[in-house]
């Protein structure tokens, strides 16, 4: 009996499917990503323009073990071997701006979302009236020595 | 290869019209040693407009969002330190009262 270890080899089915994911991801720092297909409305021609913010991680494992005998078959080694591997990645898209063309000229037309300025200045209110609340309640609560 | 990297793209130009337009766009990319993770950040920089007269004009993109964003959390941070400062300096006058 032979005490190899058999490394067991991430099998190119596997190697295929993290290529694939490694190109898609890839394909988000092409400039391509950002700027979109020409919209063509009569004289005028639109270019939408978006960031692209793209994570992604992923990890493979295997492994592979033998040894001689179970309590069933004392006399018959066994080996073994298993591999696997995940993942997990977001890609979020944004609008930014608008590229127009026209025969007077080129502009670029900002695209501004609301909603998300709006949220953030609730949150920066947030902070102020937070921190209101705390000096005014630590003025309230802390009396002074002489009291 | 460096674990972070940023570089201006620029992409096909394509013919509008009278106007040859260059898109240019700034990539920031993080890998982690191994390559096991990453992180791409793609943004539109700006475009070059050239015309037929061989005049060229870069028009930057500006996200406005963004800006207004940062503007409003900083803006919040900086009322909420000053709101802070006031109220120790109150305290402290009326202590010496």
């Amino acid at each position: 009996m032979t005490d190899e270890i058999i490394t067991n080899q991430p099998t190119e089915s596997s190697l295929d499917v993290i290529q694939e994911t490694m190109d898609g991801f890839l394909a988000a720092a092409d400039v391509r990503a950002v700027y979109g297909e020409p919209i063509q409305h009569d004289d005028t021609t639109i270019i939408p323009t978006a960031e692209i913010l793209s994570a992604l991680a992923f990890g493979i494992g295997s492994g592979s073990g033998n040894g001689v005998g179970t309590d069933q078959n004392p006399d018959k080694p066994w080996q073994g071997t298993g591999g696997g591997g995940g993942g997990g990645g977001r890609v979020l898209s944004r609008p930014v701006a608008i590229v127009v063309a026209s025969p007077e000229g080129v502009r670029v037309e900002p695209v501004i979302d609301i909603t998300k300025i709006a949220l953030a200045g609730l949150t920066a209110l947030g902070f102020m009236v937070g921190m209101m609340f705390r000096m005014s309640s630590r003025s309230r609560s802390l009396p002074d020595i002489e009291d | 290869m460096s674990v972070i990297e940023t570089e201006i793209r620029s992409g096909e130009a394509r013919q509008v019209g009278n106007f040859q337009l260059t898109p240019l766009t700034r990539v920031l990319k993080v890998k982690t040693p191994g390559n096991h993770a990453g992180f791409i950040w793609n943004r539109p920089k700006a475009v070059i407009v050239r015309t037929l007269d061989g005049k060229e004009q870069v028009l930057p993109v500006t996200d406005v969002t963004r800006m207004a964003i940062w503007l409003m959390l900083a803006g919040g941070l900086l009322g909420a330190i000053m709101i802070r400062i006031l109220f120790r300096n109150r305290q402290l006058s009326s202590k010496q009262e």
